[in-house]
């Protein structure tokens, strides 16, 4: 997602929105058959796998998996969050989310011509049970029970904060799973082995580009886009020059100046941000100084700016997130009644006068500890994470000017920034969220000490540590009751709200830039159906959806 | 080079009868100098197993680990996966360091890499096969005809030294400054962008499989050649540069000066007797630059978004994925140490000094 920025990417840009020498892309110019292309960022992908259960198989690196193999519901990453049955005609949840029952959507093949059934989902889960497919989206299956029509799957636990992940288990054929050896790691690149019963068929695989064919017998109906194609450029420099010059038309990169390197270019370029339930977040060492202290991270939070966290580091791709609660707009319906409306702003003297009743006082602009230290820290974020290391001498300004606090901006290489957050040897990191769809992703990821296994966190870096919160963290994930759940959430938030663990900066967005040229139908700001994010489930309901422009 | 240049000749004034005319070379070439050759084996095996050696402890001193790297690049794989993740990728193992590399070795000798974790886990000799036909193809060929280019016209510019062809060299000199991210960039707006000669990137169209066929041939020479020429242009400098300075230092020499008095026609002084003298330094820096073919440019290839183990090797370090570093590791090593055969070989021809060891 924060991809190295080049000002080549601007310079290209600019030199093309100057020449205005945007030609038009595809095929043909305009109506029916035009082909998509669909690009990424990420270098030549050279290997071929079309395994969709691999995170780093050119299928799910490209994201052609998601066309390819469908998903019982698409859960919507935005917008209202909502779920809509896809290969099930319904998906129903139990009271305390243990077991989902779906009824298999009738009518769908499989695009070598055999019936889609039940069978295929279960035997899809099944490979969890048996242990021939690693459960790396931690199911914990337990079993499926058939009852006419219906099936309904077991879980070992509540999957309250991890529906998505259900849902999005791509349904593989059991007629051809069955005789897959090994289907963690088989490419399928043998003849007849990628079939789905997703709108395209795969038709051309090489190092530079995969194309695939609408499927004649797609269960959705009639697909406006006859053909697509997924290529891969070097860097983002490389993608933006594709997309503006029309030679790619769909990809879900992070663009500096976006509107001057590529929607100036074309007034058929759009470009979509769809804030999720994640957020970009200040995790602060709750175990060390200076943070140990919550007065100082109220301070922090009462003097950082998150709309220039939004405006500047982020270029408008976010959404600041000022509740004291820590949740973003879109899960507004979360927090409680007596911290609606609470927001933090920059207010410095509100910061100054919470650390001068804190004790802290002020020698030659230096802010000074009760202990009569000067206080300073160090917030690393990995070297090339353009936003975040804009961001990260925003905050140093800001701290500085506000409140007399000398920030140390660390960029050091992935290797050492991950050892760091893992071992709590770090002072300040900013890092995503957990995203669970609700409330519950931030508050785990900020609180939860499941997270920390053999003294090493994978969350919850700055080690908060309360019996009370993981307590009621576990009841919002496992019970039946909304009422009992609510109550959890009233123990968490007020936690979160008097001890200020993390500070939550902007909303993790889904970004999508496409052009209308040739098709229309995309998301939009006021429909926000899916995210425009083309490696995201949710492309099927897309593509579904386009049709040729008029 | 010029600590060389001047030893022999003081040989030449101690000892009349040193071998080291080239008349006396020509006998010595006639007997197969097997010491010197066993020397030169041993050597090459020797630097071969530390070079994998190296290779096999360095990437595991780095910070981190692979599932760690996963699951940043996989975000909707929860972390709570984690061990299953480890089996998956065949991490689990408590064996010891030395343990594993022992166990490396004994795989090496099979021709077995590994499977990279990196790309769907297939195996390591198909993921670098699928790379290195592009960046031997491409570099390489780009960095032949720079040495030639470049080589024969230092050649003629140091010949002729003096006259308006110096210009040649602070040109050239200047080109090779420009970083190439950027000159690969403009080419891209210019030659891409505003005058669609040629294709913004890539090895060839989209939708268009590897087959003999003229289509495809001409596809990827059509995407090949801006990155080639870029290249071209920003190698060029060192080598004419290395090539006219080894010039005019040769030209001063008195053999040259001898050949020219005896009126031998120009052009055979010039090639035979200059030029092949000049030319040893610049074959020991193509040899090393071999290296640098193999292991790609990696800036060459974000920039036209072109497949090769540049990147390749880049991606595999920031994913700790060691099986497919190590694969490409062996392949430059064995690409270096193979360049320096080649180079020993050729300086033998070249140079008859080098053959003669201690007899």
């Amino acid at each position: 997602m924060r991809l190295r920025t080049s000002i080549g990417a601007i310079g290209i840009a600019a030199a093309l929105a100057l020449t205005g020498c945007a030609t038009s892309g595809g095929d043909s110019g305009s109506g029916s058959g035009a082909a998509l292309t669909i690009a990424k960022p990420d270098g030549a992908i050279t290997t071929e796998s079309h395994n969709p259960y691999l995170g780093d198989s050119s299928a799910s690196k490209y994201g052609y998996a998601k066309v390819i193999f469908e998903t019982l519901a698409l859960v919507n990453p935005t917008g209202d969050l909502s779920t809509t049955p896809w290969l099930a005609e319904s998906v129903e949840w139990n009271d305390d989310y243990t077991e989902l029952t779906v009824v298999p959507r009738s009518g769908v093949t499989w695009s070598d011509g055999t019936a889609f059934t039940g069978d295929d989902i279960v035997f899809t889960f099944d490979q969890f049970l048996n242990g021939t497919l690693a459960d790396t989206s931690g199911l914990n299956y337990e079993g499926a029970t058939v009852d006419g029509d219906a099936i309904t799957l077991t879980f070992g636990d509540s999957k309250y904060v991890a529906q998505a992940r259900v849902l999005h288990t791509p349904i593989v054929p059991k007629h051809i799973w069955e005789n897959i050896e090994d289907p963690n790691t088989d490419p399928l690149t043998a003849e007849g082995l990628a079939v789905g019963t997703g709108p395209y068929v795969l038709d051309n695989w090489s190092t530079e580009s995969v194309t695939l064919t609408a499927n004649p017998n797609y269960w959705g109906g009639d697909l406006a886009v006859p053909e697509l194609h997924y290529v891969s450029y070097g860097d983002n420099a490389a993608l933006t020059t594709a997309l503006v010059s029309g030679e790619a038309d769909w990809a879900q990169a992070f663009i500096p100046q976006i509107e001057a390197s590529y929607l100036a270019a074309d007034e058929a370029n759009h470009f979509l941000v769809s804030p999720t339930a994640g957020a970009g977040t200040l995790f602060m060492n709750l175990q060390t100084k200076p943070f140990n202290d919550p007065a100082l991270r109220e301070a922090l939070a009462w003097t950082i700016d998150r709309q220039a966290y939004v405006d500047i580091a982020r270029e408008g791709a976010s959404e600041a997130i000022w509740s004291v609660t820590g949740l973003s707009d879109l899960l507004e319906n979360e927090i409680l009644p007596e911290y609606s409306g609470q927001n933090y702003k920059v207010d410095i003297d509100k910061a100054k006068q919470i650390l001068t009743d804190a004790g802290y006082t002020w020698q030659n602009e230096s802010l000074i500890d009760p202990d009569g230290e000067t206080v300073s820290f160090s917030i690393s974020v990995p070297a090339g994470w353009s936003d975040w290391n804009t961001e990260q001498a925003l905050l140093a300004e800001e701290l500085s000017e506000g409140l007399g606090i000398d920030v140390n901006v660390d960029q050091p290489d992935w290797g050492g920034w991950d050892a760091a957050r893992q071992e709590g040897t770090f002072q300040a990191i900013i890092h995503w969220l957990e995203d669970t769809g609700n409330a519950y992703g931030l508050y785990t990821s900020t609180m939860d000490t499941k997270w920390i296994v053999d003294d090493r966190a994978q969350f919850n870096f700055g080690r908060f540590d309360d019996s009370a919160v993981t307590e009621a963290l576990n009841t919002y994930a496992n019970t039946a009751s909304d009422d009992e759940r609510t109550a959890a959430l009233e123990v968490i938030q007020t936690a979160f709200v008097d001890n200020v663990p993390a500070i939550p900066l902007g909303a993790h967005p889904l970004l999508g830039e496409y052009n209308t040229r040739n098709y229309v139908g995309f998301p939009t700001e006021d429909d926000q159906y899916a995210s425009a994010d083309p490696t995201q489930p949710g492309i099927v309901q897309i593509l579904a959806k386009l049709t040729p422009a008029s | 080079m010029t600590a060389i240049q001047p030893q022999p000749f003081t040989d030449d004034s101690d000892s009349v009868d040193a071998d080291t005319t080239p008349t006396n070379a020509v006998k010595g070439h006639s007997r197969i100098p097997w010491r010197f050759l066993g020397g030169r084996a041993l050597f090459y095996l020797f630097t071969l197993w530390a070079a994998i050696t190296i290779n096999f402890f360095l990437p595991r001193m780095m910070k981190g680990d692979a599932v760690t790297q996963y699951l940043a690049r996989n975000r909707n794989v929860t972390p709570e996966a984690a061990e299953a993740l480890r089996s998956l990728l065949g991490l689990d193992t408590d064996k010891t360091l030395l343990q594993q590399y022992v166990e490396y070795l004994g795989l090496l000798l099979r021709g077995d890499l590994g499977v990279s974790l990196l790309h769907g886990l297939r195996p390591v000799t198909e993921v670098i096969s699928q790379s290195l036909p592009w960046t031997l193809g491409l570099v390489g060929f780009a960095t032949l005809i720079s040495f030639a280019i470049g080589t024969i016209g230092g050649a003629i510019v140091g010949w002729r030294r003096g006259s308006k062809l110096d210009a040649l060299i602070p040109i050239t000199t200047f080109l090779s400054t420009i970083p190439y991210f950027w000159l690969g960039l403009l080419a891209i707006a210019l030659f891409s962008v505003n005058l669609g000669w040629f294709p913004i990137g890539k090895a060839y169209g989209v939708g268009i499989s590897p087959e003999l066929s003229f289509e495809f041939i001409g596809q990827v020479i059509h995407h090949g050649t801006l990155p080639a020429l870029t290249i071209v242009i920003a190698s060029l400098g060192g080598w004419m540069l290395g090539m006219r300075n080894m010039m005019l230092t040769v030209l001063d020499e008195d053999y040259v000066m001898v050949a020219q008095a005896k009126g031998m026609p120009n052009n055979r002084v010039l090639w035979r007797y200059a030029a092949r003298n000049a030319v040893l330094p610049q074959i020991q820096s193509f040899a090393l630059s071999i290296g640098f073919i193999v292991g790609g440019t990696i800036v060459m290839e974000v920039v036209f978004s072109y497949p090769g183990l540049g990147k390749l090797l880049l991606d595999a370090t920031n994913a700790k994925d060691y099986a497919l570093m190590q694969g490409v590791f062996l392949v430059i090593t064995l690409s270096v140490l193979l360049a320096n055969v080649l180079a020993d070989i050729a300086y033998a021809f070249l140079d008859p000094r080098t053959r003669q060891t201690e007899d």
